[in-house]
């Protein structure tokens, strides 16, 4: 806890939650808009491939993990 | 009174959060958790709905709980089919993965029943049912045996010494290829975690936006949470497919590198018959 001469604790733990929430779902985000950016793309070039592309779509829950996991460590933090 | 009875249905006084399970009771000294029991209860519950439908399964199609086992077979060994190469692989391994797909899918979606939570309480503070995917431990050992299974697998169809030779690029003299082998062999491990975090994550993680919202529709609750309900039948669904899509795919990639031998020579075209080709075609 962070004490200030205006006797004000700042609690750190929620601070490290915002942040650490603020900075870790930037990556997954991002990552997730650029397989679909790829997807549509690909099926822009050649519209019949969107039969067997559309199954590889769940590469995203290999993604979601990252993002899982940041959310899960809200609860570890006390 | 009605608000005495709507006031029933609306959630404690904060959101019940559940990471861990609670100790029930013990049994010669083993400790059993609400979520052993109920994984307990999901295994039999599968069991008898699989050797029934087993049973009832005719040549022409049958509507009912019958029409849906046999529409997931069918997609996972068309999966099994489409990754591993040929038909009688598929099938002689689909046993394990329908299995497999059906528990983590039965318990996955048995996790939303209203029986779960602070309703039917064992001590009068500790739940008396958990989900079985819910629970680190319960994802841990489903993840550790299906690795143990894959690699069981891989050994049986190529033999323990081409299956170990996979792992390292050269021979083993080499020292880079020897360290690079190692690594690979510990990195397979980190499997085990991945499968694990994704299927407990996604369960858990779901579990608790209900109950959030649950409790922030104070009398509302049936309302607020149905669309997450729905959202997690989805998502339990989705993860049961992509636990048993990964475990596929860990096999055929360390299956597939015995087979190289066989379909050299059929499928690629020799350096006359290119020649050929080139001749054929400028002479026409």
């Amino acid at each position: 806890m962070i004490y200030f001469a205006a006797e004000e604790a700042i609690n750190t733990a929620v601070l490290a939650k915002g942040i650490m929430m603020g900075f870790g779902m930037i990556g997954p985000a991002i990552g997730i808009g650029l397989i679909g950016n790829a997807f549509m793309t690909a099926v822009g070039r050649n519209p019949e491939s969107s039969k067997f592309l559309g199954q590889i779509l769940v590469i995203i829950a290999i993604i979601e993990l990252m993002a899982l996991l940041v959310f899960a460590s809200l609860f570890i933090i006390k | 009174m009605l608000s005495n009875l709507l006031s029933r249905f609306a959630a404690e006084s904060e959101p019940a959060v559940h990471i861990t399970p609670s100790d029930l009771f013990q049994i010669n000294g083993v400790t059993i958790t609400n979520s052993m029991l109920y994984g307990a209860i999901c295994s039999v519950l599968i069991l008898i709905v699989l050797i029934t439908v087993g049973r009832r399964a005719t040549v022409k199609p049958k509507r009912g709980l019958t029409q849906f086992v046999e529409v997931g077979t069918d997609f996972i060994t068309n999966l099994l089919e489409t990754t591993l190469g040929d038909r009688e692989k598929a099938l002689k391994y689909s046993p394990y993965f329908v299995s497999i797909f059906f528990f983590i899918m039965l318990s996955n979606w048995l996790g939303l029943l209203p029986v779960i939570g602070e309703a039917f309480t064992y001590n009068g503070h500790e739940p008396l049912f958990r989900p079985f995917t819910a629970d680190l431990n319960g994802t841990l050992a489903t993840a550790t045996i299906a690795w143990v299974m894959v690699q069981f697998f891989a050994i049986r169809e190529s033999g323990p010494i081409n299956h170990l030779k996979h792992y390292f690029n050269g021979s083993f003299k080499n020292p880079i290829t020897l360290l690079l082998g190692i690594f690979e062999m510990f990195s397979d491990l980190t499997r085990i975690a991945s499968l694990a975090l994704r299927l407990f994550l996604n369960v858990a993680i779901g579990e608790i936006i209900i109950s959030v919202f649950a409790f922030l529709g104070k009398f509302a609750a049936p309302i607020t949470a149905l669309p997450f309900t729905m959202l997690e039948l989805f998502v339990g669904a989705l993860q049961a497919y992509i636990f048993v899509m990964l475990s596929i795919m860990y096999l055929a990639v360390a299956v597939k590198h015995g087979d190289h031998d066989e379909h050299g020579e059929e499928d690629h075209l020799t350096l006359e018959e290119v020649a050929n080709l080139e001749v054929g075609k400028a002479s026409n």
